[in-house]
């Protein structure tokens, strides 16, 4: 790679590149901008104010007191409560897809073809499809309104097991797998001392993913859960939102959650997800295999 | 006893057969190299012994202990790849010491065992390293490091060489051979390297198409070929191979017309030609000379007229590619500086008692370089 770049020379093509690029910034990314701006602002601000007016510290610091002390510290419940399902769902979808894709490229067996098919297609089907099916059952393993019940539905993660079966079958250098055994690794020791090491960002992705789709789960938790005790944020926020009427329009009631207080919720959930991206990334993007072959 | 013996060992992927019926005995302390063109199964062959691909017929033992179905850790084998197959996620000291961790030896043994692979590789420098920092042929020095400090009774190679450029390799080879001097532990390595072959090896092994084709020390497949494929495969340049029939046999005698346009004759020495036989005739690049054109020919030469096409001038030795008429061009070595000019027209003088005969099946023919 040379150090030293061309000078930017302006030509039409990349015009338009640049052009294409920042129109996409700005029209995926003001909404958010907007959306974290807003959460600073009192409520008159909000309908007042031109849209990308900053809020006090007072309005910021009002609405947080309101949003989280809101019946009894509710809102908490409800983050922990998503931080568990989140965690234990989290660990439950990469102790189950990371071996079986591993499983899937490194061994052959009878049905693996079968089961790979099967994982493609658990993996297109919209996840809110298997919802009731998953109600019913959990329902009669007594499970539907717990813990238990939606960390084990979360758990499952086709598309976990596609992309580590991707990984594995693509990116294992086959010389290292077979100097290992020759070194003495069993099949257990192939995997956790050599395998697993060398996946760290494909772990890192899965764990993404996965939380990703836990995290923001609203539609199962909706439906296995009955207790406003267990409520996940996505839920959670829901209900507390329209319970207190503040998108709609009537007549103001005394709940004091409004406008502010429902940016601040949604930036809640938001949050997370973007804290979390930014720490897997790191690992995607290491290069695991350098050193191993030719290189 | 010997260290690793094939009997009749077979291996197919599907369909296909790669390694056809394979009879080897390797001694105690030998270098075997297999040489081979590519996809002749070489690496197939290894990574059987190794245990790492499974065999589909036949035996193998390492020790006197059959092995056939044995793990590759149980065969007491270490191998040294072309990839070099290093852990990326260790450093050096965990790369060599991990055969050890997994063997359960304890951490003095492994640190006494990993220095000692490190001093006799010369790698103490850069036992803290990772993969990724080291080059090319420190990688290389790693991985037989690696193979080193378990003991093992047979060290196999494949191509551990090729991927490292050509000074390099140089060393690396002779690295190689102060190693098996001082282990004087069975070794079985796998090149397409002349020099490799020729200098490493106590015997090769010529394979080709899942066959044993040869086997021998280096200068007995170079000099005595059994067959047309060992003769074009030992010896760089090549040895020329020229096609010619069978004119008159009788008394061990025959005459042999080249099939070349001036119709040259050569007689020869040989057994078991009957007239009219189609031949081929192999002659080494060295034992042949070129004379100016119209002078005449030392006895004991027969002369085949022909035209320099080009011209390789290496300072010690020069070659020249001559056509004379013959389906590919001649190769000669001339020692020394020479004056040939592409373009020039010369005579070809072989030496009648430097001619291998092969017949058309390929095997080789009675003949005074043959047997
Ligand atoms: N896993 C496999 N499945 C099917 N065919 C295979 C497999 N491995 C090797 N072969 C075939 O077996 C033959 C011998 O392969 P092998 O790798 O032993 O050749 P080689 O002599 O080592 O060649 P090279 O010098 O190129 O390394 C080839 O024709 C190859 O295509
Ligand atoms: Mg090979």
């Amino acid at each position: 790679m040379s150090s030293r770049t061309a000078p930017m020379r302006l030509n039409l093509g990349r015009f338009v590149v640049f052009a294409t690029l920042a129109f996409a910034v700005c029209f995926y990314g003001i909404p958010l901008l907007w959306l974290f701006i807003a959460g600073t602002r009192s409520e008159a601000s909000l309908l007042t104010d031109p849209p990308f007016a900053l809020g006090t510290w007072e309005a910021f610091s009002r609405t947080w007191t309101n949003l989280t002390t809101y019946n009894n510290f509710q809102i908490l419940t409800w983050a922990g409560n998503s931080l568990i399902y989140s965690v234990g769902g989290v660990l439950l979808s990469l102790i189950a897809s990371i071996p079986g894709g591993y499983a899937l490229a490194q061994s052959e067996f009878p049905g693996r073809k079968l089961i790979l098919t099967l994982t493609l297609i658990a993996m297109i089907t919209p996840s809110t499809a298997v919802v009731l099916p998953i109600f019913l059952e959990l329902n009669l393993l007594g499970l539907s309104n717990t813990y238990a019940g939606l960390i084990l539905a979360s758990g499952f993660f086709p598309f976990g097991v596609y992309l580590t079966y991707v990984y594995f079958s693509t990116s294992l250098p086959k010389g290292v797998m077979d100097s290992a055994r020759v070194d003495g690794a069993n099949r257990f020791q192939l995997f956790t001392r050599i395998a697993l090491p060398l996946a760290r960002p494909i772990i890192a992705l899965v764990a993404f993913f996965s939380f990703l789709a836990i995290w923001s789960n609203y539609f199962l938790a909706f439906v296995l859960l009955s207790d406003d005790k267990l409520y996940n944020l996505p839920v959670g926020l829901t209900a507390l939102v329209s319970g207190s009427g503040a998108l709609s329009n009537l007549p103001s009631n005394d709940v004091p959650i409004k406008k502010p207080e429902v940016v601040l919720a949604a930036i809640l959930v938001v949050l997370p997800v973007l804290l979390i991206f930014m720490a897997a990334q790191r690992f995607v993007r290491s290069g695991m295999l350098s050193g191993a072959e030719k290189g | 006893m010997a260290a690793v013996e094939l009997k009749n060992v077979r291996k197919s992927f599907g369909t296909v057969d790669v390694i056809k019926g394979v009879d080897l005995t390797i001694d105690k302390g030998e270098f075997v190299v297999f040489v081979g063109a590519s996809g002749s199964g070489k690496s197939t062959l290894l990574r059987m012994i190794a245990g790492l691909e499974t065999v589909s017929d036949g035996d193998i033992l390492i020790d006197g202990k059959d092995v056939t179905f044995a793990e590759p850790s149980e065969r007491g084998i270490a191998m040294v790849f072309q990839s070099y197959a290093l852990y990326p996620h260790m450093n050096v000291y965990d790369n060599i010491a991990f055969n050890l961790k997994l063997a359960r030896f304890g951490k003095d043994e492994i640190d006494k065992r990993v220095k000692e692979a490190a001093r006799i590789l010369r790698l103490n420098e850069l036992l803290s390293r990772s993969p990724a920092q080291l080059s090319g042929g420190q990688r290389q020095r790693v991985a037989i490091g690696r193979a080193i400090v378990r003991n093992p009774k047979v060290f196999l190679f494949d191509e551990p060489l090729s991927n490292l450029d050509a000074a390099l390799r140089v060393q690396m080879r002779l690295e190689i051979e102060r190693l098996h001097r001082e282990l004087g532990t069975t070794m079985i390595y796998v090149t397409h390297d002349q020099v490799e072959a020729m200098t490493l090896a106590d015997r090769i092994v010529a394979l080709d198409n899942g066959r044993i084709q040869q086997v021998g020390p280096p200068l007995d497949l170079y000099a005595r070929p059994n067959n047309l494929f060992v003769a074009g495969f030992i010896g760089s340049p090549k040895m020329n191979l020229l096609p010619a029939k069978v004119l008159s046999a009788a008394d061990g005698k025959a005459t042999m017309g080249l099939d070349t346009s001036s119709g040259t004759k050569v007689d020869l020495t040989t057994r078991g030609a009957s007239i009219g036989d189609a031949v081929t005739l192999g002659v080494r690049p060295e034992t042949l000379e070129v004379v100016a054109a119209g002078a005449a020919v030392p006895a004991g030469l027969t002369a085949l007229p022909a035209r320099v096409e080009s011209v390789e001038r290496l300072g010690n030795i020069t070659y020249a590619y001559l056509d004379g008429g013959t389906p590919e061009v001649i190769t000669v070595q001339v020692m020394g500086h020479s004056d040939l000019q592409p373009g020039q027209e010369v005579q070809v003088g072989l030496r009648s008692d430097q001619v291998h005969v092969f017949d058309a099946a390929g095997a080789v023919m009675a003949s005074a370089v043959g047997r």
